[in-house]
């Protein structure tokens, strides 16, 4: 089985419930396994999330593409936006997952969740775009 | 989400129902600092029925560990289950909260 989801979404929190709704619709049609359901719903979040957070554009004003592919081995998802270059994998701070809770800072802990819960993980700058493709294997 | 609070003898359970994400995470700290009050001795959350969490309600949680730790109130976990439960050992919160298996247990160490 193969079948694949196009959303576009405005860089809005608000408009990530529909989001969360079609992938976990697709998961269930595609038969997936709790586990690649939760990271692919949390990736798409974390990942939109930053976009929203760090895009540089108005909440609102511009749109996120999302795009879900299941096969049999595997569910792809790629984020694309049209703001200033950010590469999540590389200029994200990394959460020191070490400290004690004292020390411990709120925050930096989506992107790592995103590279811990996905097989693969990749950005790249293309047409003037930020494609973010991230991978999780199916067995 | 919706946050249920109870008490067992003089320790609050705050027990989670749902799913915590970036829009509805204020919501889930605003429901806990009600359920937790000013009073409370010793703090257990419920995560039995919590379905999903990311980021934005984990840092809720770490927040609300150490506002009460300030206050000298002690906090754990019980019940995680899953996914929810890779995604607290994965962002290290099980070295900075504790994480009992279920309420029984959580409740005989809030109570020591």
């Amino acid at each position: 089985m193969s079948a694949s989801l196009t959303l576009r979404v405005p860089n809005r929190i608000e408009a990530f419930a529909g989001v969360t709704e079609a992938v976990e619709t697709l998961g269930r049609e595609e038969d997936w396994a709790p586990d690649v359901a939760y990271a692919v719903v949390l990736a798409l979040e974390e990942l939109a999330t930053n976009v929203v957070r760090h895009g540089g554009s108005e909440e609102g004003a511009s749109e996120i593409e999302i795009e879900v592919v299941s096969t049999d081995t595997e569910a792809r998802v790629e984020v694309r936006d049209g703001g200033k270059p950010f590469d999540p994998f590389h200029d994200a701070p990394e959460p020191d997952t070490e400290a004690v809770l004292e020390d411990r800072k709120i925050g930096g802990l989506g992107v790592h969740l995103v590279r811990v819960l996905m097989d693969e993980a990749s950005y790249r700058r293309e047409g003037g775009r930020n494609h973010v493709t991230m991978v999780k294997r199916r067995s | 989400m919706n946050v249920q609070a109870e008490h067992h003898d003089g320790v609050l359970v705050a027990k989670v129902e749902g799913r915590v994400d970036s829009s509805n995470s204020q919501d889930f700290e605003r429901q806990l600092h009600e359920a937790f009050g000013d009073d409370a001795g010793a703090v257990v959350m419920d995560l039995g029925q919590l379905a999903y969490i990311s980021s934005a309600g984990l840092r809720v949680v770490l927040l609300v560990a150490k506002t009460l730790g300030q206050r000298n109130v002690g906090i754990s976990l019980c019940s995680l289950s899953g996914p929810v439960q890779s995604v607290f050992e994965i962002s290290g919160f099980n070295r900075i909260i504790q994480i009992h298996e279920n309420r029984t247990d959580a409740l005989a160490a809030a109570g020591k």
